[in-house]
Order: C-alpha cells, then sequence, then structure tokens
C-alpha cells in the first residue's frame, strides 16, 4: 500500500495535469479523497503501470544499443582452425541472460553458448551474417529472442582460387610452361627444372624463367639460368636469349680458345711459376667472362631492335657459371646480374661457397638486368665475376629467385651452410607434402620426383622457379 | 566529405576489399592501410594484411589537411614498409591512393616535400567533384584521375578501378620491382573517370 503522503503527492501532480485546482473549502474532500481505498488502490495500479512501463522503455532502449554496437570478430579462413571469444564483458552484455547464433551452421562453424565460443574449420566464404540471438535478464521466458547481426568475414582459401591456364602456345615467343630434364653434364650430372609460377599461370601468361646448359669442348661445362623481368612485356624471349647465347659464345672458336689459355694461366698460377699470375688470372676471367656478358647484352639488343621492341622489354637477369675438373680440383668461373645466387657445396657439406653476389634492391623485387647498359659501365662491374677452386663438390646450385625467395628468403642465409643443409634435407623429402628427390644418377624417377618437388607450396611466393643442380 | 560521398566512399572501399578477397595473388600478399584527413589526418586502419582487414567508420567533416595527410603517409611508410636488408626480407614498393573533395586548407607543400621522398611503386591521385583541384594534385603525382560529380555512381566506379588497378600491378611491381611508370600501365578507366593530363 501507498503511503497516505505519496498517494497525496501523485493525486496533486495528477490533478496539475489536469488543470484542477482545489480550493479551501473543498479541502476536506481532497482530504478524504485521496484516503479513499478507490483512490489509494488506483494511485498504487498507476504507479505500477509506470514502473512497468518504465521498465519495458529501459529494456528495449537496452536493446537498441545492443543491436546497435559495433561488434568486430577475428576474420576467419576456409580450411583454417578459428576461434573466436565473445567477451561479454568487454562487450558490457553482462545482462544478457540467453543467447545463441543463428546461421553458423552453413558455415561449417558451430557455437558454444557456455564459452561463447565461435569454433571450427569454416567451409565457406563471404562475408556471412550471423543471427545474434539474446534476451536481457528479466524478460519473459515466453518473449521472444531478440536478433543482432554481426557480419563474419570468411577469407577463401587463395589455393582455391589459382587458375591454371595454359600459356598460348601461338605466341611467337611462346615456351613450355614446365620443363624438367635430367642429363650428363661433364664429368658429373645436371637436374634442371624451370616452372611456370602460379601468378602466370591464374592469368594464362607464360613462364619468363629460363635455363641452358652444355658440356663444351676441353673439359668445361656451362649452366645458365635467367630470370625475365615479369614487367617487361617479351622478358620470357629475353631468358630464352640470355641463356641460349651465353651457352652458343664459349661453343665458338674464339672463347674455346681463350679458355685454353686458362689451363696455362691456371697451371702457372699452382706451380706458383710467375709472380704476376694472380693478376693475369683476374685480368683472365675479366676480359673472358666481361666479354661474354657484353656478347648477351649486344645479342638482346640486336634482337630488340630487329623485332622493334625496346631493349627493356626483354629485361631480364642472367646467371652462368663454367666449372672444369682439374688434377688438382675443380674451377669455377662466374658472373651474375640480378637476384639469382649461384652456390657450390663441397663434398661433406661443410662448407658453401657463393659464385655471385645477388642484386637485391630496398624493395622486394627490385634488381637489375643483363639488359642494363648501366650495369657495364658500372665501378661494380668487375665484381660480378669470381673464380673458384674445389677440391670436390657435392652439388653446384643456380636458382631464380622463385626458388631463393621461398626457401632462403634473405641473403644472410645464403652464406649459412646450415641452410643448405635444410635445403638439401627438403630436396630429400623433409618438406610439408613430403616429396622427396632422390639425387642419384641411377634413379630413373629422378626428373619426375624433381619436377613434382618443384611444385611445393609455399604462400605469397608465386613467381616462376628454376632451379639447376649439378651432382 | 560528408553525406553521400562519404557513404559511397565507404561502400567503395567495401566492395574493393571483398573483390580483392576474390583475388588470390592480393589475399597472399596484400596489405592495407586507410589514413583519413579533414581538420587533423588520421591512421584510421594500420597496414593490415587483406585476410584480416575490417572496416572501420570513417568520418571526414571539416577542413582539408593534405599537407599532414601527406606527411603521415609518409611516417607510416617509414614504420610499416619493411626494407630488404641481410636480415629481412623487404615488403612491395606501396601504391598510393589519394582522394579529396577538397582544396587543401593546410600548408601541403611542406607535406608534398616529405613524401616526394618516400619509394612508391605510384601515386594515383582523384579529384572528387567539382571542389577539388586536380591542377593541384598533379603537382603530387603524374597519376591524376577526376569525377565530374561525388556521386555513389561515379566513386563506386573510381574504386572498382582502384581494385582492378592493384590486381594488375601487384602482378607487376612484385615480378619485377619495376615500377609502373603511369596511368597507361593501369587497366583503362571507366568513362566516368576523366584522365587529368
Amino acid at each position: 500500500m501507498p503511503e497516505i503522503g505519496n498517494v497525496k503527492e501523485q493525486v496533486t501532480e495528477l490533478f496539475r495535469k489536469h488543470h484542477v485546482e482545489v480550493p479551501q473549502d473543498r479541502k476536506d474532500l481532497f482530504n478524504a479523497f485521496i484516503r479513499d481505498n478507490n483512490t489509494v488502490a488506483a494511485i498504487q495500479a498507476i504507479s505500477e503501470l509506470e514502473n512497468l512501463l518504465m521498465a519495458n522503455w529501459k529494456q528495449q532502449d537496452r536493446i537498441a544499443t545492443i543491436k546497435g554496437q559495433s561488434v568486430r570478430i577475428t576474420n576467419a579462413s576456409v580450411g583454417k582452425q578459428y576461434e573466436a571469444k565473445l567477451d561479454f564483458e568487454q562487450l558490457g552484455w553482462t545482462d544478457l541472460a540467453q543467447w545463441k547464433f543463428e546461421g553458423l551452421e552453413e558455415t561449417g562453424l558451430t557455437f558454444e553458448e557456455e564459452q561463447k565460443l565461435i569454433s571450427g574449420k569454416p567451409a565457406l566464404s563471404g562475408e556471412v551474417p550471423l543471427r545474434f540471438l539474446f534476451k536481457l535478464e528479466g524478460q519473459a521466458e515466453d518473449e521472444p529472442f531478440n536478433e543482432k547481426v554481426i557480419t563474419l568475414t570468411i577469407n577463401p582459401d587463395p589455393k582455391s582460387l589459382w587458375k591454371n591456364l595454359v600459356s598460348d602456345k601461338d605466341d611467337p615467343y611462346w615456351k613450355e610452361d614446365d620443363i624438367t630434364v635430367f642429363e650428363p653434364l661433364g664429368d658429373k650430372y645436371i637436374l634442371a627444372s624451370s616452372k611456370r609460377g602460379r601468378s602466370h599461370a591464374n592469368e594464362g601468361s607464360f613462364r619468363e624463367d629460363d635455363f641452358a646448359f652444355k658440356s663444351l669442348e676441353n673439359g668445361w661445362s656451362i649452366v645458365a639460368v635467367s630470370d625475365g623481368a615479369g614487367s617487361a612485356r617479351f622478358s620470357r624471349k629475353g631468358s630464352d636469349i640470355a641463356c641460349r647465347s651465353i651457352v652458343q659464345y664459349f661453343t665458338e672458336e674464339d672463347a674455346v680458345k681463350s679458355l685454353q689459355e686458362f689451363d696455362q694461366i691456371l697451371a702457372q698460377l699452382k706451380a706458383k711459376a710467375a709472380p704476376d699470375s694472380p693478376g693475369k688470372l683476374n685480368h683472365f676471367v675479366y676480359n673472358t667472362l666481361g666479354k661474354a656478358a657484353l656478347t648477351v647484352h649486344k645479342k638482346l639488343e640486336d634482337f630488340a631492335s630487329k623485332a622493334r621492341h625496346s631493349l627493356k622489354e626483354l629485361s631480364c637477369t642472367l646467371i652462368f657459371t663454367l666449372f672444369k675438373k682439374y688434377e688438382s680440383g675443380y674451377a669455377f668461373l662466374s658472373f651474375g646480374v640480378g637476384d639469382c645466387p649461384i652456390a657450390v657445396l663441397n663434398k661433406d657439406l661443410s662448407e658453401v661457397k657463393l659464385l655471385n653476389w645477388i642484386d637485391v634492391g630496398e624493395f622486394g623485387g627490385g634488381t637489375r638486368f643483363i639488359t642494363m647498359p648501366e650495369i657495364f659501365r658500372n665501378e661494380k662491374f668487375a665484381t660480378r665475376f669470381s673464380f673458384k677452386e674445389i677440391e670436390d663438390f657435392s652439388c653446384l646450385m643456380l636458382m631464380s629467385d622463385g626458388i631463393y625467395d621461398p626457401k632462403f628468403v634473405v641473403e644472410a642465409n645464403l652464406e649459412d651452410v646450415t641452410k643448405w643443409k635444410e635445403f638439401l634435407e627438403d630436396l630429400n623429402g623433409r618438406n610439408d607434402s613430403g616429396v622427396k628427390v632422390e639425387l642419384d644418377p641411377g634413379n630413373k624417377d629422378i626428373v619426375q620426383q624433381f619436377s613434382a618437388w618443384m611444385d611445393f607450396w609455399s604462400t605469397g611466393n608465386h613467381d616462376d622457379r628454376t632451379l639447376a643442380i649439378v651432382f | 566529405m560528408t553525406g553521400e560521398p562519404i557513404e559511397a566512399l565507404k561502400n567503395g572501399v567495401q566492395v574493393m576489399i571483398s573483390s580483392l578477397r576474390q583475388n588470390p595473388q592480393a589475399i597472399e600478399t596484400a596489405f592495407i592501410s586507410i589514413i583519413t584527413f579533414d581538420s587533423s589526418a588520421r591512421q584510421v586502419v594500420p597496414l593490415t594484411d587483406l585476410a584480416s582487414f575490417q572496416m572501420v567508420d570513417i568520418k571526414a567533416s571539416g577542413t582539408t589537411s593534405l599537407g599532414e595527410a601527406l606527411k603521415l603517409v609518409s611516417n607510416c611508410i617509414d614504420n610499416e614498409v619493411a626494407k630488404t636488408t641481410q636480415e629481412q626480407k623487404g615488403d612491395w614498393k606501396p601504391l598510393v591512393f589519394i582522394m579529396t573533395d577538397g582544396i587543401p586548407t593546410d600548408d601541403w607543400q611542406s607535406g608534398l616535400e616529405e613524401f616526394k621522398k618516400r619509394k612508391t611503386a605510384y601515386t594515383v591521385a582523384c579529384a572528387a567533384g567539382s571542389g577539388a583541384d586536380s591542377n593541384l594534385l598533379k603537382q603530387i603525382t603524374e597519376n591524376v584521375v577526376s569525377l565530374d560529380t561525388a556521386d555513389s555512381q561515379s566513386i563506386a566506379k573510381f574504386f572498382s578501378w582502384v581494385s582492378a588497378s592493384i590486381g594488375v600491378t601487384s602482378t607487376k611491381v612484385e615480378d619485377a620491382g619495376q615500377e609502373v611508370t603511369g596511368l597507361s600501365e593501369l587497366p583503362p578507366p571507366p568513362s566516368e573517370l576523366n584522365i587529368v593530363t
């Protein structure tokens, strides 16, 4: 029962609202009126209705606030284990009495109400409007749930988005999308593969990498790798010309003769016969390889002008190594421009020697090309050549950045022999897909094995891949 | 920017993100950051990989602090875009898109000086509607486009063109780090976009 003071206050308020004044001669009547049981009961009913009304409003206001609240849940990805907890404390949802999700089933996720946890492996991608259904404390059991839409972004699995479109065979500069070969080379063997990257396969464009090798006269062998610049229209032709013309150069008479000269220089150096032999050797390397590199540049220039392309449209890197077995061990003559490393591992895998330095820019992908005339004028040109001698080697590797980037990531790793051992183990089957290449000349499946290994998955690395292994 | 243009812009960004999520190369490699500028410039979304990116509410009212925005984007490039070192793999050069419907109200030249010191794969500026000065934007970048009116249809077209440009150029930039020098290397813009020469 409301107190008499309250009843008086409320009735007075009611009268004021209705512009009713109680004159002096009606005071007694008014006092009796507010004490009347019917009045007291009516005032109580009004109070109760008012309270109910206010509570209803508060509840609806609260529901509207929750509905309008921005709730972010971490994006999911198809096929990847997902977990997202709704932190009710942080969201200020401590007044929620019941809650559930609808719309999750289709995505392959589930919601644990107790834990407030969405989890599972999503199967479908898209912007999924999840219906979060809730009731506040104080809401009646038979009241319907309130609904709030929370959008969950589920990323597609990029693996499912990559297309593999064949390149146009009628293109004048067409080359095979994938090629893997195994052949004897000098007194060793070469296993080489060049594969079109996913980014090119996705658009049906061409492989821009290339490689070439040959057993030359007089015991020498050569291996070359070139990476055509993705931004250059005809770089696939550039890398083709670069590889083939460097090999061609060393089969010509002048080069054959000059390599014969090297035998004497090396012999003199070994016998310490002439005091100037180290200088002579440097000169020889610089002149012979420098001329070879310049010849490649000129070949590209000629081709560009005949085909009415700009030289830039043929942009490509070039690395090559010549090697020969002497009594004292193997001699390596190398040259490189671009971001493709050449390395040789000694027989017991205790040491790695890098035969070139790589051109890497400040930002991803920045490099230099054999098609750049400034390469030949630059003061660093002489440092692009190297001569190395190793008693015997387990493998010589030339690779494009399509292999270097995913497998070595940064330059510092190239100098680390343990990284090379890991790389060999990777080839030997220690990888996510368990693909193994048995580096044995007697292995009849070596080409298929290597080709399969070259298809390794690496997120974010979708460039053409070329790897040549001499062993 | 308020009203229809800002709503269209938000929508445009959302559509752009959704379409980039369908591009496998973008989803594996692209990162996005958003800077807004009105009376001041704010980085409302730090550089975030596409898969994790979530749209925020964008508000812009009042003046046009383009200079401050150019300074801020320069700082963000310094802090968030990794450079190649012996021990660290560098990121690809950033692509910068600037959209404005007004004339800068601050000392934008000093911001521009800072911005010019940073390397971008390319920068595209868009003058949205008659309130913007495309000739002024020309001083920031060679690549300027303009929209006659900053309505939702034109803005939507601009963003679908931006998405296509990111798709095309991320391949080019990534393959060799080569500069994409001008609009001629981007997909042809829709008719709503006027190329400012």
